[in-house]
C-alpha cells in the first residue's frame, strides 16, 4: 500500500512544462536588465566622473593654495632676512665712520 | 670735517647727487650680473642665497602682517622694489672665496649711473664696505652693497626705486641704524 | 528542435559563459521544466510560479561563471528555486497572503492518471508547512535521495527522513480519509 501510495505521489507530481514562450520571456527579462544595468553603470559613471573632476578640482585648488602658501611665507621669511642683511651692512658702514678718530683739538683750534 | 660728520652729511648729499645725476646715462635696470657661486656653498659655513624678483616680492608682501611692527617696516620699505638679490658665505678660513668674483661684482658699478656713496676701509678688522647707488631721473633706482672681510663676504643688490627715507624708517627694525637726514650742510660737490 | 538542444549541457555552459545568449536559452529551455515544477510545487499558483522560475534562471545568467558542470548546474537550480519558494511563502504568510484556492491549484491536465486524485494531493501538498513541503517535491517530483534533499535544503539528514515519514503518513491518512491525529504543522 505504502509503494502504491508513494507512486501515486510520484504520479501527483510529475514536472509539468511551463507555458508556452516561457525561454523567450526569461531571455527578454535578462535583456531588459542588462539594458537597465548599463544605463544603471553608465549614470554611475557620469556620476563618478563628475565627482572626480569636481574632487580633483577641489584638491588641485587646495594644493595650489597650500604651495603658494608655503612659497609666499617663504618669500616673506627670505625678504626679512634679506632687509636683515641690508640692515646689518649699513649699520656696518655707519659703525666705522662713527668710529672714526676726531682731529687734534689743536688742529682745530689752528684752523 | 669728520668721517661721521660726512657720513652724516652724506645721506643729503645722496639727494643733492640725485639732483645733479639727471643726466647721467642709465645703467641697464640696476641688476648685477652676479656671480655662480654655488660652488662656495659647500666650502661656506654659513651662506645666504636670496633672489627675490618682482612676482616673489609682491608674494611676500601678501604674507606681511601688518599688524607686526617689522612686517610694515618691510612693506613700507620694498614700495617700488622691483627686486632683492642677496649672497653672503661666511667661512671657516681667510679667503676661501676667490677675491675676483667680488671684483666682477664690484667692476659693474664703475658703469655709468652708478655712484659710490659710502667706503669703508677698515686695517684693523681687515673690513671693506663700499654702498653703491644707481641714479635715474633724480631717483635712486638700485643700491649695492659689498661687505668683505678674510672669512665672510656679502653682496646685496636692490633694484628699483629706492625711498632712502623708507630705509632710514626700517631703523630698529632690522638693525639698521637711524641714518641723520637732516640737511645741515649744503650737498658735497 | 534548435541545433543548440543537441549541445551537452557542459558545452551550453561553456558557450553560455562566453556570452552567447542562444547558448545561455538552450540552458533555459533544458531546465525550465524542472524549475517551474518546484515553484509550482511550492507556490500551488502559476503566474507565481512562472515568476520565481524566471527569477532563478535571471540569477543564474549573473552566477554563470559559478557553475562548474552540468550536474553541479541542477543541485543550483533546484537549491535556488526552493529557497526563493520557502522565503517567498513565508514572506506571503508574514504578510498574510490570500490562501491557495483549488481554482489555482495544478493539474496536469495531460496526465493519464486520476485527475481527482492528483488535485486532492496537490491540494493536501499545500497545506504542509514550507521545509516538509520541499522535502517531499525533492523526493516524488525530484526523485532525491534523502541525502541529495538534505545537501540541496542545507538540513540535516535525520530532519529530512523526519519530515518525510511524517509528511507522507498525513498525505496517506488524509488521501484514504482518515482523521488526522497529529497536527504536521
Amino acid at each position: 500500500m505504502s509503494k502504491d501510495f508513494e507512486q501515486q505521489l510520484r504520479d501527483a507530481l510529475r514536472p509539468v512544462e511551463p507555458e508556452d514562450g516561457f525561454e523567450q520571456r526569461v531571455m527578454a527579462r535578462i535583456t531588459s536588465e542588462q539594458t537597465r544595468a548599463r544605463s544603471k553603470v553608465t549614470r554611475w559613471v557620469s556620476v563618478a566622473l563628475a565627482a572626480s573632476v569636481v574632487f580633483a578640482a577641489i584638491l588641485g585648488t587646495h594644493e595650489w593654495q597650500v604651495r603658494r602658501e608655503q612659497e609666499g611665507l617663504e618669500a616673506r621669511k627670505q625678504l626679512i632676512e634679506a632687509l636683515r642683511l641690508t640692515g646689518e651692512k649699513l649699520d656696518v658702514a655707519y659703525q666705522a665712520v662713527n668710529r672714526e678718530p676726531q682731529p687734534p683739538p689743536d688742529n682745530e683750534s689752528g684752523a | 670735517m669728520t668721517m661721521n660728520a660726512l657720513f652724516r652729511h652724506s645721506i643729503p648729499a645722496i639727494f643733492a647727487v640725485l639732483s645733479l645725476s639727471a643726466g647721467v646715462a642709465s645703467a641697464a635696470d640696476g641688476q648685477l650680473k652676479l656671480p655662480n657661486f654655488d660652488s662656495l656653498t659647500d666650502k661656506a659655513s654659513e651662506s645666504v642665497t636670496i633672489t627675490l624678483d618682482s612676482a616673489l616680492l609682491g608674494l611676500a608682501a601678501r604674507f606681511l602682517d601688518p599688524t607686526k611692527p617689522e612686517d610694515a617696516a618691510a612693506r613700507e620699505a620694498i614700495q617700488g622694489i622691483k627686486g632683492i638679490y642677496v649672497r653672503s658665505y661666511k667661512f671657516d678660513q681667510d679667503f676661501a672665496y676667490p677675491k675676483s668674483d667680488v671684483e666682477m661684482v664690484r667692476k659693474q658699478l664703475i658703469g655709468p649711473g652708478w655712484q659710490r656713496l659710502v667706503e669703508v676701509r677698515s686695517r684693523k678688522e681687515q673690513q671693506n664696505v663700499d654702498i653703491y647707488i644707481l641714479v635715474e631721473q633724480e631717483r635712486a633706482n638700485g643700491l649695492a652693497i659689498i661687505a668683505s672681510q678674510p672669512r665672510e663676504f656679502t653682496i646685496v643688490n636692490i633694484v628699483g626705486s629706492i625711498d632712502m627715507r623708507k630705509l632710514h624708517e626700517l631703523e630698529g627694525q632690522f638693525g639698521i641704524p637711524k641714518l641723520e637726514l637732516e640737511q645741515k650742510d649744503g650737498p658735497k660737490k | 528542435m534548435k541545433a543548440s538542444d543537441t549541445w551537452s549541457a557542459d558545452e551550453l555552459l561553456t558557450r553560455a559563459r562566453a556570452g552567447e545568449s542562444s547558448a545561455f536559452a538552450a540552458l533555459v529551455r533544458r531546465y525550465q521544466r524542472a524549475v517551474y515544477s518546484i515553484a509550482l510545487r511550492m507556490l500551488n499558483d502559476r503566474h507565481r510560479a512562472e515568476d520565481l522560475a524566471q527569477e532563478v534562471f535571471l540569477q543564474l545568467h549573473r552566477a554563470l561563471d559559478g557553475i562548474e558542470s552540468d550536474t553541479h548546474l541542477a543541485f543550483w537550480l533546484r537549491k535556488v528555486a526552493m529557497n526563493r519558494a520557502i522565503d517567498r511563502m513565508r514572506q506571503e504568510s508574514r504578510h498574510g497572503a490570500e490562501p491557495l484556492t483549488e481554482a489555482e491549484a495544478a493539474v496536469d491536465e495531460t496526465a493519464e492518471d486520476d485527475p481527482l486524485l492528483k488535485r486532492r494531493i496537490e491540494e493536501l501538498l499545500a497545506q504542509l508547512p514550507p521545509a516538509a513541503r520541499a522535502v517531499v517535491v525533492l523526493r516524488y517530483q525530484e526523485d532525491l535521495d534523502p541525502l541529495d534533499i538534505a545537501s540541496t535544503l542545507d538540513m540535516p539528514i535525520n530532519t529530512v527522513k523526519s519530515h518525510l515519514k511524517r509528511s507522507l503518513t498525513q498525505l496517506r491518512a488524509r488521501v484514504q480519509g482518515t482523521a488526522i491525529v497529529e497536527d504536521i504543522r
